[in-house]
Order: structure tokens, then C-alpha cells, then sequence
């Protein structure tokens, strides 16, 4: 058991009507929630299976990322050529793992609202566990999941062309599969904030077309942020998934944006996880004072 | 007889939005093995009250203790204590039987033996092994609810919460819930609270019966004490001319011997509503099950409950409205009389009728059920759906606060 106050700041009662006076110790008791290994681990396992079954969203996250690459990659990269001495297909290869990791996981972290439409939310609220461990079990989970299909999408990239194998190749690739792990966690963190907030999938739309197509256009999939005129630019640079895809690029082709400099990976990285950490508290903030 | 109480509830107390009060200031014991029914209309502030003891809620004032624990200062320890069958089902229909019991096992912190064992046992204890393997979503209304009951169990809780276990099952698996619910009270020495809206389900369940209106303890007292509080024979007379209860009930009412009169519509009583059922194979559609709904109006001889003027005139109204809806079903519409020792009055009552010119199509005699214990303790019918407007809109409001309403982490 470890102990942890994440939530500390989100357990006050919301409800006009807390006129229960409890004393220090009580409020400590409250406050502090224990975090259980194995619950953390049944909630993952249950994301897991649940992907496993959806063949469906699989098949069709994979073949989109296959038309993108086919015929944008092939299509268009016959027209521009490339990119800094890349060729766009591989430029682009990326680029659209990071869209499927985007959707992937910010769509895992959003069925929280299906959790809690179809009532199995309560079943585990009224579990002796905190919430915290039901949080971290549902990143964890969509997090796995949508590195999976990006490891999935890596292959088929690589059986495009788009990768020269190498034994630095190889080598990336791994880095790439932590960097994908990292590039998830906070999506679905924000995916468990935004499905926290909102109350019913009809919002679904408006946040595909709001949150997750601008992220991932703006992530320089298509074209480097050198050649984008200045306004643009600088929302490249607010988006998250930017710093994502760069991560990426720095794994899989060595190297990275000009703009970025030499240590552009280092910089994204450091993006990465400062917005990890922040979506990841804020998904488990919003989370724990969410309606059943 | 067990003297230990597992719940201690004390003035428990949930006000939403600092002026709904859903729960007021409700102090009950429940003992080690008993099963409380807890009865009241939708709305009544059960489910909010069984939210409160599982510790999904905070209460605005008071406090209750489950299995020695309190709620407020050991909610994990007051969870461990209990199962919780909700109303709406709460299973992933994505996962098979098993999967959702040891989802449940490990959430509950059970070492994978343990875990085996007791989800063999449950599944054993609701005849539900063989399907044990298919997803959820292949399972009928009622198989739910017994795997839901079988998670409810696994952890081996001392008190099981159940919210309205039967809502909208079919008569057989009803039933078949109930004794599943007896055995394992009786096996397993489970303490039960039980909330539902079926008198008969607490009738035939529960060992003592709470019930709950606007939020607040009205009666609580064993099924057997509750109906003999009420001393005397239900009277039930159906007429050929339903027209003909306005100028018979005059005569009733100064009757000395006649408790109350109660005029009522499709029958609230069982008899009354299936025999209406089977002759009327086929209802309107545009009256579905709210047609069929009893409506009834009371006159209490005792003066001590009184219907509001214009809720009588509004039931007279709607009586008027569905006994043409029902093209005059001659039950549609009959007349409930509380009588002391109602088997000798019943020639006086025939008598009467001859005398009057009215002609009676069929009287029926029976001990007083819960419903009309309920009917006497809050002045309305446990089924009515429509009440006066002022109650059906806070009622409204309160079932929306409830639920959506944030839940303790």
C-alpha cells in the first residue's frame, strides 16, 4: 500500500449543504487515499480486455492510418519529395502514429462517460478502493492500449518503407514505444477530464472536431513547422501533440525539427512530461468530484 | 432473538441544494440477521438513504454506523462491510459472468484462491455456472440481476443492500429472487435492507417494515403487527353500474361499524387488477400501464386523514375520464370499505343494496394487505403515480438531484 494525497485539493464536499463539522482527524482520513496495487491492476486489465474485443475500433484506427499513409505519403510524396533530406513517407510516418495514439487515447479516456452511462461506474465507486487507484488504473490502461496500436502502426510504417533498418533503427523503435507510453498517459488524462466534465457522448463530436483534429493537424504530420507562416507556427507550438510527434521523430528517424535545434527531443520530452503531470492530476482532480 | 444491531442510523439527515430535503432526520436499527423492507414511492428518499449508508453520499447532518463502523470517519472499513445491489444494473456487458465476478474479487482485495472458490459458490448459489462464460450482454433481465446479487455476495459482506431487486422482472423470476434473497438471509445470516415500491415484496420479505415517505420514517413495524393495526376486513364491492357507488356510498357513511370508505379505480387490489387484465387482453395503447394504475379517493370515517379537496375532485375527474377510456369495465371502479368483523356485515351490506334498488355485481372479503396499510398510514395509494402536483414536482426534483448528484470518493 502506498499512501497518497493527490486528491487532496478535490475531496472537499461540493454540496451546498456540508454542514457536518468533522473534525482534523476525520478530514485527514478523508484526504489521504491509499492506493491499491490490485485494484489499479484489475481496472487496466479490464481496459485491456475490453480492446482486445472491440475488433471493430482497431481495424478501422488502423486502416485510416493506413490511408493516410498510402495515399497522402505515397500520394502526395511523390509531389513534394521530402523534407530536410527525409522522404515524405517517412516524414509523415510519425505524424500518424501520434494521430492514433491522440484518438486512441483520449477516446479511452472519455468512456468514463460510457462507465458511468451504463452504471458500472457505481460498481466500482462503492469499492473499498480510492479513486485514485481507479484513475490510475484507467491511464495505465488506455495508455497500453493506444501504445499498442502504435506499435501496430509502427510496423506497418516500417512495411511501407518508411524506417531504413538498422541496428540504430531498432534501438529507436524501443525508445519510441516509451515515448509513446509517455505521449498517451497524459491524452487520457485529458480524455478522463473532459469525459469527467461532460455528460453525455452528444459532446463527442464537438470534441473531435474542437480538441482532437486541430491537435492533430497542428502536430506537424504534414509539414515541418519551419515552413508554416509565424501565427501558425506558434499554435504548432501550444499544441501538445507537436511535442509528441517531435519525440517521435527523434526516436524513430533521428532527427527533429530545425526550429527545435539540436536538443529538440530534449525539449519535447521535458513538454511531454510537464503535460503528463498536469493532465494526469487533472484527470484524477475531475474525476474524483464527478457525478455519478 | 439476536439483539446486536449491524446498522445505527441517527437522524440522518440529505438536503440538496440547501433546501430539497430528499432524507429528514431518519433514526432506525436494523439487528444482526433481519431484513428490513424499506417501502415508499418513488421518490420517498430511499435509494438516497441506502447511498448515505454505503457511504456514496455524505449526509448533511447525522450520522449511521454499519457493522460497528461509522460512515463518516470509516468509509472503507463500512464499504468492505457491504454489498451493494443497485437499482439500474451496474455490470460490463462486454465481459462474461466470470469476468465481472473477479473483476469484483480483486477490487475487493481477494487473493486469487479465495477468489476461485467463492465465485464457484455464488455462481452455484444463483444456478448461473453454466452460462458463467457468456458475455453479459447475452443474458435475460433476470439472469442480471441474479449475477449481480452473486457479486454482491462474493466479498462475503455482513449486510447486502438491495435497491429495488425486482423492478421490472416478470412474476417467475421475481420469485425466483425472492428465495434466493430468503436463503441466503436464513443460510448465511446476512442482514438485508431491501428498498422497493411492491408492497407484497416486503410483505413476503421483509421482518420488519420501514415506511418512508418525503423522506421521513412513517411506520416501522413487522408486516403482521402493521396489518393488524388496521383491525378489521377489507370490504370490496364491484357494482354493475359503477354509477350507482355515488348514491351507495351516502348510505355506508353512517355506519359505525365501517372504519373507511375508499373509492377505488382498476383495482388496488391484486384480484380487482388481474381479472381486469384478463378480460381486457388488449389496452389502449395510448393508456399502457399508467391507465391501469389505481386512483382512489378517501374518506376517512375516523377524520383523522383527509384528502386535500381538490386532489378528490382531480381523482373523481380522472375516474370519470378512464372508466370511458375503459369502455366501463365494470371493476374498473369499485368500492373499499375497512369493516369490523367484515364476514358478518357483509348480508347487512347485500341487504342495504336490495333496499336501495342497487345492484352489487360481486363482494369480496380479505385481511388487509400492505397496500391498504399504507393507504392508511400516508393517505395515499402506494401505486399512485399521480398524487397532487406539488408532490409529483418535488418528487421529480428530488429523483434528479439524487441522481445526479456528486458521490463520495
Amino acid at each position: 500500500m502506498i499512501w497518497c494525497g493527490v486528491t487532496e485539493s478535490c475531496n472537499k464536499p461540493v454540496d451546498g449543504g456540508s454542514e457536518v463539522k468533522l473534525t482534523k482527524w476525520k478530514v485527514k482520513h478523508e484526504m489521504v487515499q491509499p492506493l491499491s496495487g490490485q485494484a489499479i491492476y484489475v481496472v487496466l486489465l479490464r481496459e485491456l480486455k475490453r480492446y482486445w474485443r472491440a475488433k471493430a475500433r482497431v481495424i478501422s484506427s488502423v486502416a485510416q492510418s493506413i490511408f493516410f499513409l498510402a495515399i497522402f505519403g505515397l500520394g502526395l510524396g511523390g509531389f513534394i519529395g521530402g523534407f530536410g533530406g527525409i522522404n515524405y513517407l517517412s516524414y509523415m510516418a510519425p505524424g500518424v502514429i501520434g494521430m492514433g495514439l491522440l484518438f486512441g487515447s483520449v477516446f479511452s479516456g472519455v468512456s468514463v462517460i460510457f462507465d458511468r452511462q451504463f452504471g458500472f461506474m457505481k460498481e466500482m465507486l462503492v469499492a473499498p478502493v480510492s479513486r485514485t487507484s481507479i484513475i490510475l488504473g484507467k491511464i495505465l490502461g488506455g495508455a497500453t492500449t493506444a501504445t499498442i496500436q502504435g506499435i501496430i502502426l509502427m510496423a506497418i510504417a516500417g512495411i511501407m518503407g518508411a524506417f531504413t533498418p538498422s541496428f540504430a533503427f531498432v534501438a529507436g523503435a524501443f525508445a519510441a514505444i516509451g515515448a509513446m507510453l509517455l505521449i498517451t498517459s497524459g491524452f487520457v488524462g485529458l480524455g478522463v477530464a473532459i469525459g469527467s466534465t461532460l455528460n453525455d457522448f452528444h459532446a463527442f463530436q464537438l470534441l473531435s472536431t474542437f480538441v482532437m483534429w486541430p491537435m492533430f493537424m497542428l502536430s506537424g504530420v504534414f509539414f515541418p513547422i519551419d515552413v508554416a507562416p509565424l501565427p501558425l507556427q506558434v499554435a504548432m507550438l501550444c499544441d501538445p501533440m507537436f511535442y509528441g510527434v517531435e519525440l517521435l521523430r527523434w526516436c524513430l528517424l533521428g532527427a527533429g525539427s530545425p526550429l527545435l535545434g539540436s536538443l529538440g527531443w530534449l525539449i519535447s520530452l521535458g513538454v511531454v512530461t510537464v503535460f503528463d503531470a498536469l493532465m494526469v492530476g487533472l484527470g484524477t482532480c475531475l474525476f474524483s468530484r464527478a457525478q455519478i | 432473538m439476536n439483539t446486536i444491531n449491524t446498522i445505527e442510523v441517527k437522524e440522518l439527515t440529505k438536503i440538496f441544494n440547501g433546501d430539497v430535503k430528499a432524507v429528514d432526520g431518519i433514526s432506525f436499527n436494523v439487528k444482526e440477521g433481519e431484513i428490513l423492507g424499506f417501502l415508499g414511492p418513488n421518490g420517498a428518499g430511499k435509494t438516497t438513504t441506502l447511498n448515505m449508508l454505503s457511504t456514496l453520499l455524505r449526509p448533511t447532518s447525522g450520522t449511521a454506523t454499519v457493522n460497528g463502523h461509522d460512515i463518516l470517519t470509516e468509509p472503507d472499513a463500512v464499504r468492505r462491510s457491504i454489498g451493494y445491489v443497485f437499482q439500474d444494473t451496474t455490470l460490463d456487458i462486454e465481459l462474461t459472468g466470470r469476468e465481472n465476478l473477479d473483476f469484483h474479487g480483486r477490487l475487493y482485495g481477494l487473493e486469487r484462491n479465495t477468489r476461485q472458490q467463492r465465485t464457484k459458490e455464488v455462481l452455484e448459489l444463483v444456478q448461473l455456472t453454466e452460462r458463467a462464460d457468456n458475455f453479459v450482454k447475452t443474458y435475460s433481465g433476470g439472469m442480471k440481476r441474479r449475477l449481480e446479487i452473486a457479486r454482491g455476495l462474493l466479498h462475503h459482506p455482513k449486510v447486502l443492500f438491495l435497491d429495488e431487486p425486482t423492478l421490472g422482472l416478470d412474476p417467475q423470476t421475481r420469485r425466483s429472487i425472492w428465495e434466493h434473497i430468503l436463503h441466503l438471509n436464513q443460510e448465511k445470516n446476512i442482514t438485508v435492507i431491501l428498498t422497493t415500491h411492491y408492497t407484497e415484496e416486503a410483505d413476503y420479505l421483509s421482518k420488519r417494515i420501514l415506511i418512508i415517505d418525503f423522506g421521513k420514517v412513517v411506520v416501522l413495524d413487522t408486516p403482521d403487527n402493521l396489518k393488524a393495526r388496521l383491525e378489521g376486513d377489507v370490504v370490496t364491492l364491484l357494482f354493475k353500474d359503477p354509477a350507482a357507488i355515488e348514491s351507495f356510498r351516502p348510505l355506508l357513511e353512517n355506519k359505525d361499524w365501517i372504519r373507511r370508505i375508499n373509492v377505488v379505480t382498476s383495482g388496488n387490489n391484486y384480484a380487482a387488477m388481474s381479472r381486469m387484465m384478463q378480460t381486457m387482453p388488449r389496452m389502449p395503447s395510448n393508456i399502457g400501464m399508467g391507465g391501469a394504475m389505481p386512483e382512489m379517493d378517501s374518506i376517512n370515517i375516523e377524520g383523522k386523514r383527509t384528502i386535500p379537496e381538490q386532489v378528490q375532485q382531480k381523482s373523481e375527474q380522472d375516474i370519470a375520464d378512464k372508466n370511458l377510456q375503459f369502455g366501463g369495465e365494470t371493476c374498473s371502479k369499485c368500492l373499499n370499505l375497512l369493516v369490523d368483523k367484515g364476514g358478518h356485515r357483509i348480508p347487512e351490506i347485500v341487504k342495504l343494496a336490495d333496499e336501495s334498488g342497487i345492484i352489487l355485481d360481486s363482494v369480496e372479503l380479505r385481511k388487509p394487505s400492505l397496500d391498504d396499510v399504507f393507504l392508511s398510514v400516508t393517505g395515499r395509494n402506494i401505486r399512485e403515480e399521480e398524487g397532487s402536483f406539488i408532490d409529483m414536482v418535488r418528487r421529480h426534483r428530488i429523483m434528479q438531484q439524487a441522481r445526479g448528484r456528486r458521490v463520495r470518493g
